[in-house]
């Protein structure tokens, strides 16, 4: 079974916000709500790197687990998704989440007060149909519904943020870092496995 | 409350929502999805489906 | 529910979890965003809202006629060309998706190409004409603005002259606009025409061209995948050309080496294999120094010298002078740096050179692109894929607009303004040249040391109109200064010295301003009257072609009609030419609907003239095949594989010889002798003369593949033909066209097809030259900036002397740079961009979801200059110019730039000396993101040959605001 993923290049990612406005404009994210951001680390210096973070859509999602309503679902391709209607706000998932993906609008946002927004990997919500004015007005368009892949990567400048099935990502990753000497230079290798590669 | 007494509450709650799920109420299960079904699930499901998400992926995500 | 304690471990750098990474701010987008947020928030949530609705109601409308159509486009923000698909219902831009298909984007944008769709939206548009009345904007209709306009213009004409109304064009118009613009200018009778060329890469042009024959990007930013190596010098394509980073990144993965030579540590230094901080204005002697180690250690290509190059003994000379020491001494550059960029370009060739405004932005810059050039014929890497020098143009038909001649001092085609150049426009055209004459003010004027009449004159350049406007009428190369101004598409904030500009503003008699959007020209001065706003369309609300870096035209589709009121620029051109008397000369050959010029009779129009640079073979069905077959073009060689456009180059890079039906397949990399000419190879172009001092200018021992003239020859001609004994294969109708003609003037084409037949170039094969000897500086020499932070150095590298009569104005030089600046002015100020933003920026501060990402106006400080000045990183600073000039922004402290460095993006306006100019917009107009203009801080200084401005080095003090 496929597991879709995000994975963002560092050596690729050349920090152009691109991803960030590809969302905004595919979903009409209101100002002050950021499904997707870009970081950057050693900002100016040698060693400078960023990446594009968004939800990671885990395997075991941390919000998921801490939700007090259990609005949170996954997709047979390991969407994390969440139902707007249940949602209380409370921000729990917030403290949960290790890449604070989870956002929440001061005003009103996508018709609703007060709840959670997150990137839903562009695969909508559960409401109505797939691409129903009702699915778009909460969670925006659903691009996986029409066999699109989320808008982000596809329109990434570099193709540095790579979103899919996760071992086709895999692959393409893999295919780089052979061509880079084998170095792995990952954001993210360092960190998750220190010294020890 | 001590640990005997938590146990006779678990103990009354369990019989009385067995009791209830008779009389048409639902048990609250935790960890378990509460929301609608989302359509997608369905239609992700299909051979055609998949075949449409990998040919986009090759056309997209790859330097091509 | 299960809680699961979330286990915490320490990950150096990416350690800090708290609120999550999305969190965290710690670089410069999320800079000082907090109150920002709340208070541009607030304003945006309840303006964004009609135009959600609107998607949705587009929507809605859907579900009843259901029909999406898909229009194919191209971005209009930079040069690098990135195609998009549109998807537009009912009449509404409801979704953007990404054009897999192009190969040069390949469905990738950055911030600015992924939000293009707000173009439909439009929210801050100008809405329909208005003009300043007693300080307030009234609206009024099209034919009152236009007759009001006309009136004046032609009023102005009868008093002070044609020369009086300044024609300023724009890098936005499509190709086939920026012809009719050019031609329009040149029926009024003037040169007073310019664009934003002139502030961005004329230095280029003209440095690049007189080296070696066109002054364009020679390969391509795919050709790249190919560069074992890649010099970077003034260019941070992470910012100004992001997507041109796809293929820089994979050119290094394939092993290419990336060098960035920058003042600044930038985004695209970040991915370098060798970062090296240079003092602004310094490029000729570092250059000079890598160039020293190449012939100490006889690394330059000496067989491609031989044959190729003219002149490099000069150069040579001039290398012995920047030792090592010198160099340190004068750029600041350690020389294991200079040894190690030199040893890595040696061992990796090919490689390429790339520059932007970091180069071409100088009083010397015309010096620095030649130099860099130089650099690339010592190595021998030039003519090949992966090599040449990969020049990246700035907005997304900079160049189109400069091949159209939208400038003051060439016709379209680079033709010049010699008396043949008009006479051979004037034929194109199909009006009488003794007509045309007449258009024009018939005295002469000095120009160095010749008198020149006004028709033949350079104009006043777009850098200097507002001395155009200022100068006293005695000082000036014509009649009287400038009167009227058309700002058609330009953003004032994006010249220097603003502060002056604002008193030529005032000083105008008329100001028209033609834009989607009302400028920044439209509130930085006090003018009460008199400013007329007329609504141009975008690029998205009409079609036509665009040229794009790598020369390559491509077809846009109209995605929308045009918003409210406005119209695309060419029926403005249009309805301006019938009020002044000039639509059926404009428009002669070129069918009229309604008010639009068809762009299809355009493009057929100029395909009959533009022979200099091969805009001859593309016409409309031809560029319309390409659109449709996108995908059957390989990513990295841009060659069609198969398909109808099979063996053609995409886009029909220029040249693209001879006529359409002659099927060029456009020119990928210039001067390329290992192809015939027929696919698209070329020698250097022999431009120059045959010889020079006894020496021949012409190839020796180099040919193009095929080529039946195995040596150098000169450019053709009729008479060349002739001897050559070739004038027989010409068609009796070409003879009788090509009589007396050359390959340039022959409107049959036939000259060029004879050539090419024959594996020979039309434009001949010559030599590049290193030593331009009509230049101020035939080798290019360091000259300290007018504004230099080393006066000392000053003696010994002067500036030039002040100039009498340059481009029409007195020009100063010494006479400024005499005077030491640096002890009351201690910090360098430079200036670039941010990727959010483009030029002015008055577009991309308009699209409320790039406005979020970059709400404030700042300046990168190093934080040691910082503490010396007791300034903390967010707090409000005056940045002063040493001539006065000052603005009021946020203080960034930042390694990224060197000590004694100052940074400003140049994209900010709206603002005027710390106050905010919102209330002077017309209603609902104003950007959502409004800031001081860099640029109002820089100072005076020209290019020596284009008087290109200087924005790159200049000084500065800073105070706490």
């Amino acid at each position: 079974m496929a597991r879709m993923k995000f994975l963002c290049d560092s050596e690729r990612c050349i920090e152009c916000n691109g991803c960030v406005t590809a969302c905004k404009n595919e979903h009409e994210v209101p100002w002050g709500v950021n499904r997707r951001r870009v970081v950057t680390l050693e900002d100016g210096v040698p060693g400078e790197r960023s990446i594009s973070v968004a939800c990671m859509h885990c395997t075991d999602a941390p919000c998921a687990a801490v939700c007090p309503v259990d609005c949170f679902y996954t997709t047979d391709d390991g969407i994390v998704l969440h139902d707007k209607d249940l949602c209380i706000g409370c921000g729990y998932c917030f403290y949960a989440c290790p890449f604070g993906a989870p956002q929440y609008p001061q005003k009103e946002a996508f018709g609703v007060r007060g709840k959670m927004d997150k990137c839903t990997f562009c695969a909508g919500g559960p409401e109505g149909k797939d691409n129903s004015e009702e699915e778009r007005a909460k969670y925006g368009r659903n691009r996986i519904a029409e066999g699109k892949l989320p808008m982000c990567a596809e329109m990434c400048s570099t193709k540095a943020l790579i979103a899919g099935d996760g071992d086709m990502v895999a692959d393409i990753y893999r295919e780089r870092v052979l061509k880079r000497n084998g170095r792995p230079q990952s954001w993210g290798w360092l960190a998750a496995y220190q010294e020890d590669v | 409350m001590n640990a005997r007494s938590g146990w006779k509450v678990v103990a009354l709650v369990t019989s009385l929502a067995i009791l209830a799920s008779g009389c048409g109420v639902t048990v609250y299960e935790p960890g378990v999805y509460k929301g609608q079904k989302d359509p997608l699930l369905s239609v992700q499901a299909t051979p055609e489906h998949k075949a449409l998400l990998q040919e986009r992926f090759t056309k997209g995500q790859t330097d091509r | 529910m299960k809680l699961v304690k979330k286990e915490t471990h320490d990950t150096g750098t990416a350690g800090n979890t708290k609120g999550g990474l999305l969190g965290r701010t710690v670089d410069r987008r999320t800079f000082l965003r907090g109150t920002g947020i709340a208070a541009g928030g607030a304003a945006a949530v309840t303006a964004l809202s009609p135009r959600m609705m609107q998607r949705a109601e587009a929507a809605q409308e859907k579900a009843a006629d259901g029909e999406i159509t898909i229009k194919s486009s191209v971005c209009s923000h930079c040069s690098v060309g990135c195609g998009f698909l549109a998807e537009v219902q009912n009449g509404v831009w409801t979704g953007q998706e990404p054009d897999f298909d192009s190969p040069l984007n390949l469905g990738a944008h950055c911030a600015k190409g992924a939000s293009i769709r707000e173009h439909g939206h439009g929210d801050k548009r100008l809405k329909y004409p208005m003009k300043l009345v007693d300080g307030k904007w009234q609206r009024l209709s099209w034919d009152q603005a236009i007759n009001e306009i006309g009136d004046q213009i032609l009023a102005i004409r009868e008093k002070y002259g044609p020369d009086s109304v300044y024609w300023l064009g724009s890098a936005k118009f499509s190709n086939e606009q920026a012809y009719l613009f050019r031609k329009f200018a040149g029926l009024w009778g003037t040169n007073n025409v310019d664009h934003q060329a002139r502030i961005c890469h004329s230095t280029t042009v003209a440095g690049v061209a007189n080296t070696w024959g066109y002054g364009a990007m020679t390969n391509s930013y795919n050709d790249m995948h190919l560069c074992k190596t890649m010099f970077f010098i003034g260019s941070n394509a992470a910012e100004a050309h992001p997507v041109a980073m796809q293929h820089i990144l994979r050119g290094k993965e394939n092993g290419g080496k990336l060098i960035v030579v920058d003042p600044r540590f930038t985004r695209t230094a970040a991915h370098a294999d060798q970062y090296i901080r240079l003092r602004s204005g310094t490029d000729v002697p570092l250059i000079y120094g890598i160039l020293w180690h190449i012939f100490e250690n006889g690394w330059e290509d000496k067989e491609f010298l031989a044959q190729r190059v003219f002149g490099m003994e000069a150069i040579r000379a001039e290398v012995a002078k920047w030792t090592p020491d010198v160099v340190q001494d004068v750029t600041g550059v350690p020389p294991e740096e200079v040894k190690r960029a030199a040893q890595t370009m040696a061992e990796n060739r090919p490689g390429t050179i790339v520059w932007c405004m970091g180069g071409t932005q100088h009083t010397v810059g015309n010096n620095n692109t030649r130099i860099y050039c130089v650099l690339q014929l010592a190595l021998g890497n030039v003519g090949m894929p992966g090599g040449g020098a990969n020049i990246f143009r700035g907005h997304d038909n900079v160049q189109g607009a400069t091949d159209f001649g939208v400038l003051a001092d060439s016709l379209p085609g680079y033709y010049g303004l010699a008396e043949g150049s008009w006479k051979h426009w004037a034929k194109v055209w199909d009006v009488d040249f003794e007509w045309l004459k007449s258009r024009f003010d018939q005295a002469k004027y000095e120009e160095g040391k010749d008198q020149v009449s006004a028709m033949e004159l350079r104009g006043i350049t777009v850098s200097r109109w507002i001395d155009g406007v200022l100068e006293p009428a005695e000082n000036m190369a014509q009649r009287a200064p400038i009167k009227a101004m058309f700002h058609w598409g330009h953003a004032p904030n994006s010249q220097t010295r603003g502060v002056e500009m604002k008193k030529a503003m005032e000083a105008l008699d008329l100001q028209v301003i033609v834009d989607p959007y009302p400028t920044v020209s439209a509130v930085m001065s006090d003018r009460k009257n008199n400013t007329y706003l007329l609504p141009a369309a975008t690029q998205f609300e009409t079609y036509g072609t665009v040229t794009a870096s790598n020369r390559s035209i491509q077809w846009r589709e109209k995605v929308i009609e045009p918003l409210f009121e406005s119209l695309p620029d060419h029926v403005i051109m249009y309805k301006l030419a019938k009020k002044v008397g000039l639509a059926e000369q404009l428009t002669k050959h070129i069918q009229v609907n309604g008010e639009e010029p068809l762009i299809e009779d355009i493009v057929r129009e100029y395909n009959r003239g533009m022979w200099t640079i091969g805009y001859t073979g593309q016409s409309p069905e031809r560029l319309k095949l390409h659109l449709a077959n996108k995908h059957t073009f390989n990513v990295t060689t841009l060659k069609a594989e198969g398909g109808p456009c099979d063996g053609e180059y995409y886009g029909l890079p220029w040249p693209c010889w001879g006529t359409p039906e002659m099927k060029h397949p456009g020119s990928p990399n210039l001067y390329d002798t290992s192809k015939t000419v027929a696919e698209g190879g070329l020698p250097f172009r022999a431009n120059f003369g045959v010889e020079y001092e006894g020496k021949t200018l012409l190839s020796e021992g180099s040919w193009t593949k095929g080529s039946e003239i195995e040596d150098g020859y000169p450019e053709f001609t009729a008479d060349l033909l002739k001897q050559l004994g070739w004038w027989g294969d010409l068609t009796p109708e070409e003879q009788k066209a090509a009589e007396g003609k050359n390959w340039k003037t022959d409107l049959s084409g036939g000259i060029q097809r004879v050539a090419i037949k024959h594996g020979c170039a039309p434009f001949g094969n010559g030599k590049a030259r290193c030593v331009v000897w009509n230049f101020p500086d035939p080798v290019p020499l360091h000259r300290e900036p007018i504004y230099t932070s080393r006066h000392d150095l000053v003696a010994k590298y002067p500036t030039y002397e002040d100039r009498k009569r340059f481009w029409r104005l007195p020009t100063r030089y010494g006479s400024i740079q005499a005077k030491d600046y640096s002890k009351d002015y201690p910090l360098i100020h430079t200036s670039g961009r941010l990727v959010e933003y483009e030029g002015g920026g008055e577009e991309t501060r308009s699209n409320a979801w790039l406005a979020e990402l970059q709400q404030h106006m700042f300046a990168e400080i190093n934080p040691a200059d910082g503490n010396d000045l007791g300034i903390k990183d967010g707090q409000w600073i005056w940045l002063e110019g040493p001539e006065g000039g000052k603005i009021k922004v946020k203080a960034m402290l930042t390694p990224r730039v060197g000590k004694g460095v100052v940074f400003t993006p140049y994209h900010f306006g709206g603002w005027f000396e710390g106050k905010d100019l919102v209330d002077k917009y017309p209603e609902e107009t104003a950007p959502w993101v409004r800031g001081e203009p860099a640029n109002n801080a820089f100072t005076y200084g020209y290019d020596s040959v284009t008087a290109m401005q200087e924005t790159k080095a200049s000084l500065c003090k800073i105070t706490p605001a």
